[in-house]
């Protein structure tokens, strides 16, 4: 139990440590935060992603490790002691953790028995015994189990689960990763209450499977994700899109809806790349603060944009719908402000596993903590019957207890 | 009854529980500090009282916001502090004394003065939060808090009574050091179990919400961390015979870990928990 104990102090030591770092940055990031000399140590050590470097995994493995060990070397003195616990003739010939000092008559004994709340008493020559909540002696035992479970299904799950992320506007459909499956988004909707927060994120979807052409439908929204082919879609999040129309001397050259984020180079005129940052439904430009939007509905709408001509940047700007931005002969305008939807697939074949080792893990802590083993008996001498109890982890709390039940019944002689 | 005037009635039901409380710290102080034994009785129905005016509080709020009370630093506080007075009585009526009240108390009016100063403006639920998982996994989140700020005050009675000498007094109103022990172990087991009911409820919903039952959040991970010092301190009452002094240390330490996962992980260590 040393070990089990250095153990978790190193886990307490890492995980508290690893919050208070930034997780994922980089060398120069951290630099720019501490200093270099910290910035070295701590991409050096693995500070920058704590929870999945080498020391921390070996620390939980060697944990594993040390549960397996303690569950098998105490498996066979467990299961002695569960057989044990019920039987009267390990107890009645000797004295309990606690004993009544003044004997009893039967009847009283009995009392005492119910009283602390014994229904089922063994009778035998001389003795009245009862035992209950031997079941209580596996919860360490069932907890630790629990918790091993609990990690074996958390780590498999990080090596055997795949996360895609995918969005895009109702109507496109885009391929999950390098899977078979192709995602349709059908429809997205955003639920306002109305005082203009939003109440719910909806979308409708439709996976369907290159492979043997079928297909499946489901909505999913925050809270609620949807099942498909044993995948299991969320609702992420949302972004805005718009179209953005660009003409040369007046003539159609391309209108291509863009997600915030993306970027529209013009076919066979790479020189001109219109790059979307930013869409401020109800535009405001705060002296302070700079581009804001007041409300989340549309009411000015304005796009941050970049543009890239002939290979220079020249520049970043907001533009308003009503506005044209001009570069030589081409001319850029933003249109048709709408919503994207941003969906998240996962698929963890061991999530199950790591839910059956959380709840197994509750089962164990109610066991120890609320199924207290504990024995009470009464052995006769000249018709007087002398109270014992036992209970290893009821203490000084059961030892009153029983006493009180005891002297009760003293008080009334 | 309408909304406003609901929120209203809450917002004057809090006032008065405070009040109440903050009676019932000062009685309490009054009776270990003067030997005063009535002001126990009276703390203790005062305290009482308090408890069954916070609880018709949070259900006016309850009503009057649509939703369970527990999704913004306020409503958690409040809530933490109803939870600390649930634990307390219960450890009260169950152990038999009062002298409890003068450790646990001044700990729930922090709580509860803490809350007071948050905002108590009623918003709509954003639509990670909109989940029935937010019950479960909020109450056994206030029993737990309750449990180990029970074990908190138990624990400083122990060092207290570690460092007095045995009057008639202590001896009739505070337990013997061994019982004292022993209850503070019950609190944090309560405890360990109900943050244990907490962290897996929440790795349910969070898996529902945000597509991950454990993304190493600050407020994951203080959790976790405040759960391995609690467990830490059973095993070393095993394998170590912590017992009495060791053990009260302990569970003071495991506290100020509740407090900062509460506190200071909001304040601090901001994550995809910051509205809780």
């Amino acid at each position: 139990m040393q070990f089990a104990l250095i153990l978790l102090l190193l886990l307490v030591l890492a995980c508290a440590g690893g919050s208070f770092i930034t997780q994922g940055q980089t060398y120069e990031w951290y630099a720019a935060q501490y200093s270099e000399r910290a910035a070295g140590a701590i991409i050096a050590l693995g500070l920058d992603h704590v929870y999945q470097c080498w020391w921390f995994v070996a620390i939980t493995a060697f944990l594993c490790l040390n549960l397996i060990a303690c569950n098998l070397v105490r498996l066979p003195s467990l299961l002695k002691r569960y057989r044990q616990a019920g039987e009267a003739e390990r107890y009645v010939h000797t004295a309990g953790a606690v004993s009544a000092e003044e004997p009893l008559d039967e009847e009283q004994a009995r009392k005492v028995f119910s009283d602390l709340g014994f229904r089922q008493i063994t009778q035998g020559e001389g003795f009245l015994f009862a035992a209950r909540n031997r079941a209580g002696f596996w919860g360490a035992w069932v907890c630790h189990l629990g918790i091993l479970i609990l990690i074996i299904g958390f780590g498999f799950g990080q090596m055997a689960k795949e996360t895609y992320m995918v969005y895009g506007l109702p109507g496109q459909s885009k391929a999950i990763g390098d899977t078979s499956y192709i995602l349709t988004i059908d429809d997205f909707s955003i639920g306002l209450r109305e005082d203009d927060t939003v109440e719910q994120y909806t979308s409708r979807l439709t996976v369907h499977n290159a492979s043997d052409g079928t297909s499946q439908s489901a909505e999913a929204s925050v809270n609620a994700p949807a099942d498909m082919y044993g995948m299991r879609f969320y609702q992420n999040s949302t972004g805005w899109a718009a179209r953005v129309n660009i003409t040369e001397n007046g003539e159609p050259l391309q209108s291509e809806v863009i997600c915030v984020g993306e970027y529209v180079s013009v076919e066979d005129k790479p020189d001109l790349v219109v790059y979307l940052n930013a869409f401020y439904p109800d535009y405001y430009l705060d002296p302070g603060q700079g581009p804001m939007s007041l409300s989340s509905k549309i009411n000015n709408p304005a796009y941050l944009y970049s543009v890239f001509y002939m290979g220079q940047m020249l520049g970043m700007n907001a533009l308003l719908e009503t506005e044209e931005l001009t570069i030589d002969e081409y001319t850029v305008t933003f249109s048709e402000p709408q919503n994207f939807t941003i969906i998240q697939i996962k698929k963890d074949p061991f999530t199950f596993l790591a839910l059956i080792g959380g709840l197994v893990t509750l089962l164990g802590l109610v066991l120890a903590f609320y199924i207290q083993y504990s024995a009470v008996w009464a052995v006769e001498e000249n018709g007087k019957w002398t109270m014992h109890g036992t209970s290893p982890k009821g203490g000084v709390l059961f030892r009153d207890r029983f006493l009180r039940a005891v002297t009760g019944k003293e008080q009334e002689n | 009854m309408g909304k406003e005037q609901l929120l209203s009635l809450e917002n004057n039901l809090f006032t008065i529980t405070m009040l109440l409380y903050f009676a019932a710290m000062v009685l309490y102080f009054i009776f270990f500090a003067m030997k005063k034994e009535n002001m126990a009785k009276i703390g203790n129905r005062l305290l009482l009282v308090g408890f069954i005016l916070h609880s018709i509080a949070l259900i006016a709020r309850g009503i009057g916001a649509g939703r369970l009370p527990m999704t913004n630093q306020y409503e958690f506080a409040t809530s933490f502090a109803w939870g600390l007075c649930l634990v307390l009585l219960v450890f009260i009526h169950r152990y038999h004394f009062q002298a409890l009240g003068t450790f646990a108390t001044p700990v729930m009016f922090l709580i509860i003065g803490y809350a007071a100063m948050q905002n108590k403006d009623v918003r709509e639920l954003m639509p990670a939060l909109r989940s029935n998982w937010l019950g479960f996994h909020v109450s056994t989140a206030i029993i737990a808090y309750g449990a180990f700020g029970v074990s908190f005050a138990v624990s400083l009675m122990f060092l207290i009574r570690d460092k007095m000498s045995d009057t008639a007094f202590m001896t009739r109103h505070i337990p013997p050091k061994e019982n004292l022990d022993m209850i503070s172990y019950r609190a944090v087991s309560l405890g360990l179990l109900f943050l244990s009911f907490t962290i897996i409820t929440g790795a349910i919903w969070a898996e529902r919400a945000w597509g991950s039952y454990w993304s190493w959040d600050p407020k994951e991970t203080w959790s976790l961390v405040t759960w391995l010092i609690y467990a830490l301190y059973l095993h070393l009452r095993i394998r170590r015979d912590w017992h009495g002094r060791s053990a009260a240390i302990f569970a003071v330490i495991g506290f100020i870990a509740v407090i900062f996962t509460y506190i200071g992980v909001n304040t601090f260590l901001p994550g995809i928990h910051s509205y809780a």
